[in-house]
C-alpha cells in the first residue's frame, strides 16, 4: 500500500497500480484519449498528464506508479492548458462529417472537444488524400483516425492475431495491417470496439443507424461455453407501421471484457414464429407419446430445468451426450478433488504465469481462452505449454512449448504429465505406488511423447508461480475420459495448478449439473429440442415446431467458470415457448424465469430470483453479471485406474473442429460469419489421402458419409485434417472422440 | 428576399409606432348599461355597414379569397407541412442522415432509414413524418445542419384518420421544379440569420 495525495485528499494505492487507476478507484477524474484498463498503457494521448511535487514537468498518471507521500495536482490552469492545447491539436483537421459518422453521440473526440471547449481550428496543417481501406467486415477511415493505439494494443496484447500495426510518418502516421497488403486476422472485431472515434467501423452497420437510436439490451453470448458479456443493440427495421425490431450490431464493455468475432458478428439467428393452436396440439401429442427427449446444450438453465421436471412427470427419457460426458467427466473429477467444481476460470487464467493446455483446440473451441493466454503471456510472460496431435498457428506466438502426442493417447499422456508435475508433491502411499509403476517406456513410445519434453516442462513450472492446466474437450468424449478426469483431479489437489475443463456449448455445464441424462442409444420415438428427432422442435431452420432462439429467451446460463449468467430478450418472437408446452403437459409455471429461484441448491445455486440478476461491470471493473456457483463439496472415492493400453489411428484421421468464428447452426445461420465448411489439410495430408485442394470429396465416417470440398491450408502441418461440425445437422461437436478414422474418395473418380 | 422589420422597438412609448386605442369605459349601472343598448340599437350603424356591402356589391368590386382555389399569403415564418430540399447546383438531396430531427423532435413523429450507398456515402431510403403527431414546432428544420428540412406553406391537414403520413416523395422538391427555379428558400427556423456571413471564422491554412 502506498500513500500520496491528489489534489490534497488521501489516496492510497495498491503495489503495482498507477496514479491514474489509483485515482478512478478514488473517484476523482483524469480525462484520457488513449487508456485502456485492459492494455499496457498506449502513452500516446497525453491527456492524463499531472503534477507532483517531486518533479519540475508534467507526468504521465496512465503510466507513473506512485511513490510514498507523493502530492499529486491533476486540476490546475497549467494542466487545463496543456489539456486543451492537445484537444486543439486532436481536431486538426478532423472531418467535420460527425452528421454521418457512426461514432457520433458516442465518440470521445467529441465529448473531449466539447468538454475543453474548442470551437474553432487553432493550428494548420496541410491536409492530404487519405484512402479510406476496406478490410471485409472491417472498414478503416485514416482520415477519422486520431492515432490513439488501443486498436493496435488490443490486437497484439490481448487478441493475439498481432495483424495491424502503425505505420508512423508524423502527420502521414495510419494504421495498416501488419505484413500484409490486406487485413488476415480472425475478425474479431475488437479494433472496431475500442476505437474511441469512428476510424474502424463495421461495414455492415455503417451508416445503417445512429447510436442514441440503438436499444442496447445486455445479455449473455450464445455461442461458445465462455459465456461472454455482450450488448444486442436494436431498433425498428424500417418506417412502415409494425415495423419489427431487429439486431443492428452487439456491442461489449471494451473496458473490461473481449469479444470473440462470432459474438460480434453472429447475432442475426433470431426467427420469426406464429401462434397456430393446431401445430400446438401436436406437439403436445407428440410429446405424450414420445419414450425421449433429445436436446442440445443451447438452452437456458430454466428450460434445461423443464426438461427434467418434464421427464419426472411424464417418465420421458433425457438425451444429451455432449452434457452428460461432461456430466461423467466432472463426475470423476470430483471423485479426487473432493469439490463439485474444478478450481480455475478464465481470469485465473488470465493471470497465470504457467499455463498448460492439453487435449483442445482452444483458438476455434473457445477464443476468450485464448485471449485470456494471450494477454498472460503478453502481460505476465507466461510459459505455456501446448499439449495436441496438431499444432495451432494462431497460438504460435504464445506458446512457448509445443508438445505433440499421438491422437487417442491422452490417457497416457495425462498420466505423465501428472507424474512429472506431481513429482516431490506430499501424494498418499497407494498413488506414489500408482505413479512409479506408470510404464514410462511404453507411454512415452506410444504417445510420441518424449522423456526430454516432459523434463522441460517440470523446469518450466518450477519457476512459475500461478498455474493454469487447461482440458479440451478433445478428453471429455474420450473412451478413458473418467480416469483421464481422475488424474486431473489429481494434479490439481496435489499440486499449484488450477484445472480448467472446457465444455464444447453455452450451457453444457448448466444442462449436466440441472438434468438427470439417460444414456442415448438411438432407439424409441424421441422428440427433438434443437437435435436430432422422430419429431423436432427448436429455433434452428428445420425444425418442425418452432420455439424462440437464445437472443429471444430470457434465463440464464452457467459458464465453464462456474458463474450463472443472466441473457435477455432481443428480439420478440410471437410463437410459443418450451414453458407454455410444459405448462398445458401439467409442469405449470406463468412465466420461464419463475424457474430461476428454483435452480437446484445442491447443484450450488443459490436460489436468486432472475430479476435480482446483475448483467454489468462496475465502472472499475468489478463483474456484477449473475453469481458464481458454489463449489460444493462432495464426497472424494475415486480411486486411480491402471492405464488402458493405448489405441492407434492409423490411416486417415480427421478431427472435428469449426473454423475460427463459427460453433454451431446458430453462427452457421449468420450472414457476417465466413462459412466456408471444407475440409482443410495440409499438403502431407492431401500427398497422403491423394486429393488436391479443390477436389470434391466424399468422407467417409463409421457411422455416416459427407461430401465436402477440400481446401489445402498452408498453416496447418502434419497427417490430420479439419472437418467442420456447425454445418452438419443440428451442428453437435462433442457428441464423440473428436478424432476420427476415416475414409476418403475423390467424387467421380473412384470406380 | 429581404424582410425588414417596421417594429424595431417594442417598448410601448410615444417615441415608437404604437399608441394606445382610446376605448371608453365600460357601463357599470343598471341605468349606463340600458343606456348604451339604447345609443347602439337606434343608432343605425347597422345600416351603415349594411350600406358598405350594398355598395361594394353594386360596383362588382369583390374581395372573397375563393378558397380552395385561391390561398391568401401566409407569413414566410409559417409553420405548415416539411420540405425537404436539394441543393442549387447539383440536384442532390440535402439531407444527409445525421438523424438530428428525429432526435430532437420531441412528438416523436420523425422517422428515418439509412444505408450505405454505392458511393460510401450515407443516403436516406426511408423518410417519414406522422402529421397526425407532429405538433409544428420547428426543432427539426432549427437542428437540421444542411437547411435540409424545412416547414413549407402547405397547411391543409384534414385527413380520414388521425395518423397520417408524408413521406420523401412528397416532401422532397422535384427535379423539375428545382431545374424550374421553383424551390422556395426558408426564412424560418433554423434558416441562416441575415448577416451570418460575417460571423464565419475562417480556419486558419498555413498554405
Amino acid at each position: 500500500m502506498i500513500n500520496f495525495t491528489i489534489n490534497g485528499q488521501n489516496v492510497t494505492a495498491l503495489k503495482g497500480e498507477t496514479i491514474l487507476q489509483a485515482a478512478r478507484k478514488a473517484g476523482f477524474y483524469i480525462p484520457t484519449m488513449c487508456y485502456l484498463e485492459k492494455t499496457t498503457p498506449c502513452a500516446s494521448c497525453r491527456l492524463c498528464v499531472v503534477e507532483t511535487d517531486k518533479t519540475d514537468g508534467l507526468i504521465l498518471s496512465c503510466q507513473t506508479p506512485p511513490t510514498e507521500g507523493l502530492a499529486v495536482t491533476i486540476e490546475s490552469d497549467r494542466l487545463k492548458a496543456e489539456r486543451t492545447n492537445i484537444m486543439r491539436l486532436y481536431d486538426v483537421n478532423h472531418p467535420l462529417e460527425c452528421g454521418v459518422c457512426d461514432k457520433s453521440g458516442a465518440c470521445d473526440l467529441q465529448n473531449k472537444t466539447l468538454e475543453f471547449g474548442v470551437s474553432a481550428q487553432h493550428f494548420s496543417a496541410k491536409d492530404q488524400h487519405r484512402k479510406i481501406e476496406h478490410w471485409g467486415l472491417i472498414n478503416y477511415d485514416p482520415s477519422l483516425c486520431i492515432l490513439c493505439e488501443k486498436c493496435v494494443h488490443v490486437c497484439n496484447e490481448i487478441i493475439g492475431d498481432d495483424a495491424i500495426e502503425l505505420q508512423f510518418g508524423g502527420y502521414k502516421s495510419s494504421v495498416i495491417p501488419k505484413n500484409s497488403e490486406t487485413l488476415d486476422c480472425t475478425f474479431c472485431g475488437e479494433c472496431i470496439a475500442v476505437c474511441p472515434v469512428g476510424a474502424l467501423v463495421s461495414s455492415q452497420f455503417q451508416y445503417s443507424a445512429n447510436a442514441w437510436e440503438l436499444t442496447k439490451i445486455p445479455a449473455t453470448c450464445a455461442h461458445c461455453s465462455a459465456g461472454c458479456s455482450l450488448m444486442y443493440e436494436v431498433r425498428h427495421t424500417s418506417n412502415s407501421l409494425g415495423a419489427k425490431e431487429k439486431i443492428y450490431r452487439v456491442t461489449n464493455d471494451f473496458e473490461h471484457t473481449t469479444l470473440c468475432g462470432a459474438g460480434r458478428f453472429g447475432f442475426d439467428f433470431a426467427i420469426e414464429g406464429s401462434k397456430d393452436e393446431a401445430e400446438f396440439a401436436k406437439v403436445l401429442e407428440a410429446i405424450k407419446n414420445a419414450d425421449g427427449l433429445r436436446f442440445s446444450s443451447l438452452i437456458t438453465n430454466e428450460e434445461a430445468m423443464i426438461l427434467q421436471l418434464l421427464k419426472e412427470k411424464l417418465g420421458l427419457k433425457l438425451y444429451n451426450e455432449e452434457a452428460r460426458t461432461y456430466q461423467n467427466f466432472m463426475n470423476a473429477f470430483s471423485s479426487i478433488s473432493g469439490k463439485s467444481g474444478f478450481g480455475g476460470s478464465i481470469d485465473a487464467l488470465r493471470q497465470s504465469d504457467g499455463i498448460i493446455v492439453i487435449g483442445g483446440r482452444v483458438s476455434s473451441d473457445n477464443p476468450v481462452l485464448r485471449y485470456a493466454m494471450t494477454t498472460a503471456a503478453r502481460h505476465n510472460g507466461a510459459k505455456v505449454v501446448y499439449m495436441h496431435p496438431m499444432e495451432d498457428d494462431l497460438l504460435q506466438n504464445v506458446v512457448t512449448q509445443f508438445v505433440k502426442y499421438e491422437v487417442g493417447t491422452e490417457e497416457g499422456v495425462v498420466a505423465m504429465l501428472a507424474k512429472t508435475l506431481l513429482s516431490g508433491s506430499d501424494l498418499s502411499d497407494e498413488n506414489q505406488r500408482y505413479f512409479d509403476n506408470l510404464d514410462e517406456g511404453y507411454l512415452c513410445a506410444e504417445s510420441n511423447v518424449g522423456d526430454e519434453e516432459l523434463a522441460r516442462i517440470a523446469k518450466t513450472f518450477v519457476r512459475t508461480k500461478r498455474k493454469t492446466l487447461v482440458i479440451g474437450s478433445d478428453v471429455l468424449t474420450h473412451k478413458r475420459a473418467a480416469n483421464i478426469a481422475r488424474l486431473c483431479a489429481m494434479i490439481e489437489t496435489y499440486s499449484e495448478f488450477s484445472v480448467v475443463v472446457v465444455p464444447t456449448s453455452i450451457n453444457t455445464v448448466g444442462v449436466s449439473l440441472i438434468c438427470d441424462l439417460d444414456v442415448d442409444n438411438g432407439g424409441g420415438n424421441v422428440i427433438g429440442y434443437n437435435a436430432a428427432g422422430d419429431y423436432t422442435m427448436g429455433s434452428l431452420s428445420d425444425t418442425m415446431f418452432k420455439l424462440p432462439a437464445l437472443n429471444q429467451q430470457e434465463g440464464t446460463f452457467v459458464s465453464l467458470n462456474y458463474q450463472v449468467l443472466p441473457t435477455n430478450v432481443a428480439v420478440s418472437f410471437e410463437g410459443y415457448t418450451l414453458n407454455e408446452i410444459a405448462s398445458s403437459l401439467g409442469v405449470v409455471a406463468e412465466n420461464t424465469i419463475d424457474y430461476t429461484a428454483k435452480l437446484p441448491k445442491e447443484k450450488g445455486f443459490n436460489g436468486m430470483e432472475f430479476d435480482e440478476l446483475g448483467n454489468f461491470f462496475s465502472t472499475l471493473g468489478e463483474d456484477n453479471r449473475g453469481y458464481l456457483l458454489e463449489n460444493c463439496d462432495v464426497e472424494a472415492n475415486g480411486v486411480l485406474d491402471e492405464i488402458d493400453d493405448l489405441p492407434e489411428f492409423n490411416g486417415t484421421v480427421v478431427y472435428r473442429c469449426n473454423p475460427i468464428n463459427q460453433f454451431n447452426s446458430y453462427t452457421a445461420q449468420a450472414q457476417q460469419l465466413e462459412k466456408e465448411a471444407v475440409l482443410s489439410g495440409s499438403a502431407q495430408f492431401a500427398a497422403a489421402a491423394k486429393i488436391s485442394d479443390g477436389d470434391k470429396i466424399r468422407l467417409e465416417f463409421p457411422q455416416s458419409t459427407q461430401e465436402r470440398i477440400f481446401k489445402l491450408d498452408s498453416t496447418l502441418k502434419g497427417t490430420i485434417a479439419l472437418v467442420p461440425t456447425y454445418d452438419v445437422g443440428f451442428g453437435g461437436l462433442n457428441e464423440q472422440y473428436r478424432f476420427e478414422k476415416v475414409k476418403i474418395m475423390r467424387v467421380g473418380s473412384e470406380s | 428576399m429581404h424582410h425588414e422589420e417596421v417594429f424595431t422597438d417594442r417598448n410601448v412609448n410615444e417615441s415608437s409606432a404604437y399608441y394606445y386605442v382610446d376605448i371608453e369605459n365600460y357601463p357599470t349601472t343598471g341605468w349606463d348599461k340600458f343606456k348604451q343598448v339604447v345609443k347602439r340599437t337606434f343608432s343605425g350603424e347597422l345600416f351603415v355597414g349594411l350600406w358598405v356591402v350594398m355598395r361594394e356589391m353594386i360596383k362588382f368590386d369583390i374581395h372573397t379569397v375563393q378558397y380552395p382555389m385561391e390561398k391568401l399569403p401566409i407569413g414566410p415564418r409559417y409553420r405548415a407541412v416539411h420540405k425537404l430540399l436539394r441543393l442549387w447546383e447539383s440536384g442532390y438531396e440535402r439531407c444527409i442522415g445525421c438523424g438530428l430531427c428525429e432526435k430532437i423532435c420531441i412528438s416523436d413523429c420523425i422517422r428515418m432509414d439509412t444505408r450505405i450507398d454505392e458511393n460510401s456515402r450515407k443516403e436516406v431510403t426511408e423518410y417519414s413524418i406522422n402529421l397526425g403527431r407532429c405538433i409544428f414546432c420547428g426543432y427539426c428544420a432549427e437542428v437540421c445542419p444542411e437547411l435540409a428540412i424545412v416547414h413549407g406553406q402547405r397547411y391543409e391537414n384534414a385527413s380520414e384518420q388521425r395518423a397520417h403520413f408524408v413521406i420523401k416523395d412528397d416532401m422532397l422538391t422535384p427535379l423539375d421544379m428545382l431545374k424550374a427555379g421553383q424551390q422556395a428558400e426558408y426564412p424560418g427556423f433554423g434558416a441562416i440569420i441575415p448577416g451570418s456571413d460575417e460571423s464565419v471564422k475562417k480556419t486558419p491554412l498555413a498554405y
